[in-house]
């Protein structure tokens, strides 16, 4: 009932949970069995997710290799499998972190090895699963599993505070899901009464949105705001975000890492997936306040982090401002704007592991996160500063780094929405080139300490596990193109079904400027008055109608 | 007079088919009592365990193979809501005998009373599962109850079962007091011609509209006294003292079978016989279910004693249920609440048994008895762990299955807020939850694993084992769920 192509992905997103079956039969003295089979684990999900890179049809805007196996009839629940372009990239990333968080700790997890191998191949699973499921309830089973091992991981192997932090992490994130669940349900009773059947589907749901913007606006805006608290708190956006710095900094170093790269990826694709196709209406009602939480999460998470004293701390807030800045492109609700937060989503993936695994390499060496406790360190590690180097400019988004196209096109959408969001957006990124530039040199350059002088640069085993990591950033920084392209048709079908006939509308706005641009003014007039009531983004149209639509509807 | 006498005995001899499961515990408890009980000597009591056990599965067997029907003079119904809980206070009453073997040994404490008393009991329970008549509701309650009466003070020589006990008794004597009023002010209201369900639904339908403050004033008697039964607040302060000062097999029987019953009883009384004058309960039992869930799962956070922690966590998965009972369709509410019962007495009883497990050595009263336990005996803690998630609620666990399904429910009945909350709460619970397990697998262990009696290690395994993989088998659960009809 399923095709080899979805039972390829079936296996290497269920390869994590098998391996760590297995592992779980080997004694637990054996710690080197536990670091290179689970390694080696990763790897081969990592390589079995690779043709689908290859395979994915760019022109189609479908779920391709979709596969779907009855499971409870009564409840219209299937266990149903499938990715789009956005799932995709989201997927990759996570097969793709997965050995690099591995790889980093075999040195820093000092006791407690089978366990803790276990809990993380269990993780991978857990959310791989959240990526090609195309059903709600599956959706939730995989959202909430995650939860147990990450739970686990911080309460075992984390810092002086790690049970606060895990319990807090768990807590936060249970509460958002629960009110998700209402939301699902509610809808999912809705459809009961409009269809008469049960169904759990994606798509069934996706088919609700017009039923759902007939209901009274009330209903909505709780449907929206369950929605959106749940993703929220997962993003996290601000005022969501107290228990990412707990979480962040208790966390072990592939903790911290698989937060920052997939965990917190797991809210954007949220609303990427769910809010905005489910409930545009509403989406479109309460966008101001999503705006300008947007907006205070990239500012607060900018200036939060510009005092920290702690490396650690100041990368986890660094992650609520770009996170805030994610969240600004997707609520643009333009191609741009979606592209450039997906695309942020990744860099974000790539520059913040990489600055967490950097941290932990200090960590491991001198115990200490504290800025203070540096200085002088491209003296002694030359290699890990200049890889140090490289993440920091990924993340600020210096041109030729991965994070340089994410934010322009990301800005770039937002000004075609909301101009002055675009405008205080650009203020967060310079203060986070501050930030992040100040504690470098602060690191790196300057006196160095007897003790630091001590510190061994990066052994050949850290090297490997920061290479790709260095890689994917040059690559993705000098030829974004293909990353673009796989989103290209599923984003072009968001932006369709949030605002239906966007893209008629854009391209009668481009034939309106040629022909303005040709003179033949009493043929562009009228037309330009018929797009803009409509609510349409008109690309060509006078920069002040924007804000009304801000605001409007 | 002979005429009558011979009508009666034809009658009942007809309708006795209906009642043979009752029939065949009572009679074979008693004989247990005497004279079974003089072919063992003092050190031999504990072979009353095993011959419980099959006593149990025969009553299983009997429960499974008797008809649907109506009879004596319509006090007791059997159909699919019967026999579905009837089945749930089996089970729970076998996860009980099997925990109690070694505790009792430990105790030296066997005696043949203990189990008698559990089989007069689960009579009780599978009476008030079938009970058709407001009149046969209280009588099956009195027989449940005050044999666990008796057992809750079962240790007499601890003055915390006796307490316990004594709390209890007096309590819940008050509570059938008020039962028993409120089913007189209802069978006057109705015109004092009849108790039947059925028939009182018609009647009170037909109620002079100046009785209807007599209604109102039954209808409430008559829902604190069932709520005190399955302890939902405010009518819960018997439970935590009862549940910490009983043996810990009776806890968790308490948590179980008595509840299983009751709500059957709570589903059949407000879903048939009280379904016309919903209005006048329907929103007393939304308070009820509320405070049930935030009283239950707030004073859970603060309690450091295991059991009583398990005491409260029951009284807000009480607060649950009631959504069921709260549903407008009640046959769709019987399947909801039938379905969280089975799945709570799996994961409850499992751990219950880790409780068991530990007090076995002289531990396990207090949540501090966990530290360390996932070093000491990894699968054991592991076992723990999975059912207390479930008891949290967090997929892909059974227990989740079983809120999902119940809450699908209450929303589709259009109980939004109390669902919010329901949702709200478990979350909540989580924070208790967590904290056990934060003691097995956060702490360091002290003290060495003492290996485990046969009883508790076969029902952690098979619980641990279901609770796993349940959601899985998610279609056959809802199969089952959808026997359960009595309309």
């Amino acid at each position: 009932m399923f095709t080899a192509n979805t039972t390829l992905m079936l296996v290497a997103t269920f390869l994590p949970l098998l391996g760590a079956l297995v592992l779980l039969l080997v004694p637990k003295d054996q710690r080197r069995v536990f670091e290179v089979g689970s390694l080696l684990v990763m790897i081969a999900s990592l390589l079995l997710s690779l043709p689908f890179w290859f395979g994915y049809d760019r022109a189609s805007d479908a779920v391709q290799w979709a596969g779907a196996w009855t499971w409870i009839p009564a409840l219209g629940v299937k266990f149903s499998v499938g990715m789009d372009g956005i799932s995709l990239l989201l997927w990759l990333l996570t097969t793709f972190i997965g050995p690099i968080a591995i790889a980093c700790s075999f040195s820093s997890i000092g006791e407690r090895h089978k366990e803790y191998y276990l809990w993380m191949l269990v993780l991978q699973t857990a959310m791989l699963g959240v990526f090609i499921t195309q059903d709600m309830f599956l959706f939730y089973l995989f959202w909430e599993v995650m939860l147990v091992p990450m739970y686990f991981l911080i309460g075992i192997w984390g810092g002086p505070q790690k049970l606060y932090a895990a319990i807090k992490l768990f807590l936060y994130t249970l509460a958002g899901s629960v009110l998700m669940l209402v939301a699902l349900l509610a809808i999912y009773f809705l459809q009961h009464q409009t269809t008469g059947s049960y169904d759990f589907s994606l798509a069934s749901f996706q088919a609700m949105a017009p039923v759902i913007a007939q209901q009274s606006k009330t209903y909505q805006t709780l449907m929206a705001l369950a929605f959106f608290i749940g993703f929220a708190i997962k993003v996290p956006m601000f005022p969501f975000h107290t228990w990412l710095p707990d979480a962040h900094v208790q966390a072990p170093t592939a903790g911290s890492v698989i937060l920052a790269a997939i965990l917190l990826k797991m809210g954007t694709y949220g609303f990427v997936r769910f809010l905005l196709p489910i409930m545009p209406g509403a989406t479109k009602d309460l966008m101001p306040w999503f705006i300008g939480l947007s907006l205070i999460g990239i500012i607060y998470g900018a200036l939060v982090a510009m005092i920290q004293k702690d490396m650690k701390k100041l990368v986890a807030y660094s992650s609520v401002s770009h996170l805030g800045l994610c969240m600004l492109g997707v609520f643009a609700l333009n191609p741009y704007g979606i592209k450039g937060g997906l695309f942020q989503m990744i860099n974000h993936g790539i520059s913040t592991s990489g600055l967490f695994l950097a941290v932990g390499i200090v960590y491991e060496r001198r115990h200490t996160r504290m800025i203070a406790d540096f200085g002088g360190l491209s003296k002694s590690m030359p290699v890990y500063a200049t890889i140090f180097m490289i993440m920091t400019l990924s993340s600020i988004g210096l041109p030729l780094l991965n994070g340089f196209i994410g934010e322009a096109v990301i800005l770039m959408g937002a000004f075609q929405a909301f101009p002055w969001a675009a405008v205080v957006a650009t203020t967060g990124i310079i203060l986070g080139a501050a930030y992040m530039l100040w504690m470098f040199q602060r690191v790196m350059f300057g006196p160095i300490s007897a003790v630091n002088e001590q510190m061994s640069d990066l052994n050949l085993r850290e090297v490997l596990y920061f290479a790709p990591l260095v890689a994917a950033a040059l690559w993705i920084g000098l030829y974004p193109q293909p990353i673009l392209d796989v989103m290209d048709a599923p984003v072009r079908k968001l932006v369709e079904q949030v605002t239906p006939g966007f893209h008629a509308a854009q391209s009668l706005a481009a034939r309106q400027a040629a022909a303005a641009r040709l003179g033949m003014r009493g043929m562009a007039a009228p037309a330009v008055h018929a797009a803009v009531p409509a609510g349409h983004e008109v690309p060509a149209a006078p920069a002040q109608d924007a804000p009304a639509h801000g605001g409007g509807h | 007079m002979t005429g009558f006498a011979q009508g009666l005995l034809s009658a009942l001899l007809r309708d006795a088919h209906l009642m043979a499961p009752q029939l065949f515990l009572v009679i074979v408890a008693t004989l247990m009592l005497w004279p079974g009980d003089l072919f063992f000597n003092r050190n031999e009591k504990h072979k009353w365990a095993p011959i419980t056990l099959v006593i149990l599965a025969v009553t299983a067997i009997l429960v499974a193979r008797v008809p649907d029907g109506e009879g004596f003079s319509r006090m007791f119904r059997m159909d699919g809501l019967t026999r579905g809980f009837q089945m749930l206070c089996v089970l729970a009453t076998a996860g009980t005998v099997l925990l109690s073997v070694k505790l009792l040994d430990s105790l030296k404490q066997q005696t043949v009373e203990y189990y008698a008393l559990i089989l007069f009991s689960l009579a009780g329970m599978l009476f008030l599962s079938g009970a058709s008549d407001l009149i046969s509701v209280y009588f099956s309650i009195e027989l449940m109850a005050i044999c666990i009466y008796i057992l809750v003070a079962y240790l007499r020589d601890r003055a915390t079962s006796v307490e316990a006990g004594m709390k209890y008794f007096l309590l819940g004597a008050f509570s059938s007091g008020i039962l028993v009023y409120g089913i007189s002010l209802l069978y006057g209201a109705a015109g004092g011609v009849t108790t039947n369900l059925a028939d009182l639904n018609q009647a009170l339908a037909l109620a002079p509209a100046t009785s209807s403050l007599l209604v109102y004033a039954g209808v409430l008697m008559v829902l604190v006294g069932m709520a005190f039964k399955v302890a939902a607040v405010p009518f819960h302060m018997w439970s935590p003292d009862a549940y910490e000062g009983a043996p810990t097999p009776i806890t968790a029987f308490m948590a179980t079978a008595p509840k299983a019953a009751a709500l059957a009883a709570f589903l059949r009384v407000f879903g048939s016989g009280l379904h016309g004058v919903s209005s006048d309960w329907v929103l007393p039992l939304s308070y009820i279910a509320g405070a049930s869930m935030i009283l239950g799962n707030v004073a859970a956070v603060k309690q450091e004693s295991m059991k009583r922690l398990l005491a409260y966590s029951s009284i807000a998965h009480v607060g649950y249920m009631l959504l069921g009972v709260l549903s407008g369709d009640p046959r769709a509410g019987a399947q909801a609440v039938w379905l969280y019962m089975l799945i709570y007495i799996v994961m409850n009883t499992g751990a219950f048994a880790v409780v068991i497990y530990l007090q076995g050595k002289g531990e396990g009263e207090r949540i501090e008895d966990f530290k360390g336990l996932g070093r000491k005996h990894p699968v054991l803690a592991f076992a723990m762990m999975i059912f207390l998630l479930s008891l949290a609620g967090i997929p892909p666990l059974v227990g989740f299955f079983g809120k999902f399904y119940l809450f699908k429910l209450a929303i589709e009945q259009g109980f939004v807020t109390l669902t919010v909350l329901a949702l709200l709460t478990s979350a909540v619970s989580a924070y208790y939850y967590l904290g056990v397990v934060k003691e097995m697998y956060f702490k360091e262990p002290e003290g060495e694993a003492a290996p485990m009696g046969a009883g508790p290690a076969f029902i952690v395994t098979l619980a641990c084992a279901l609770v796993l993989v349940g959601t899985a088998f998610g279609p056959w659960l809802l199969d089952w769920a959808a026997t359960i009809s009595w309309i």
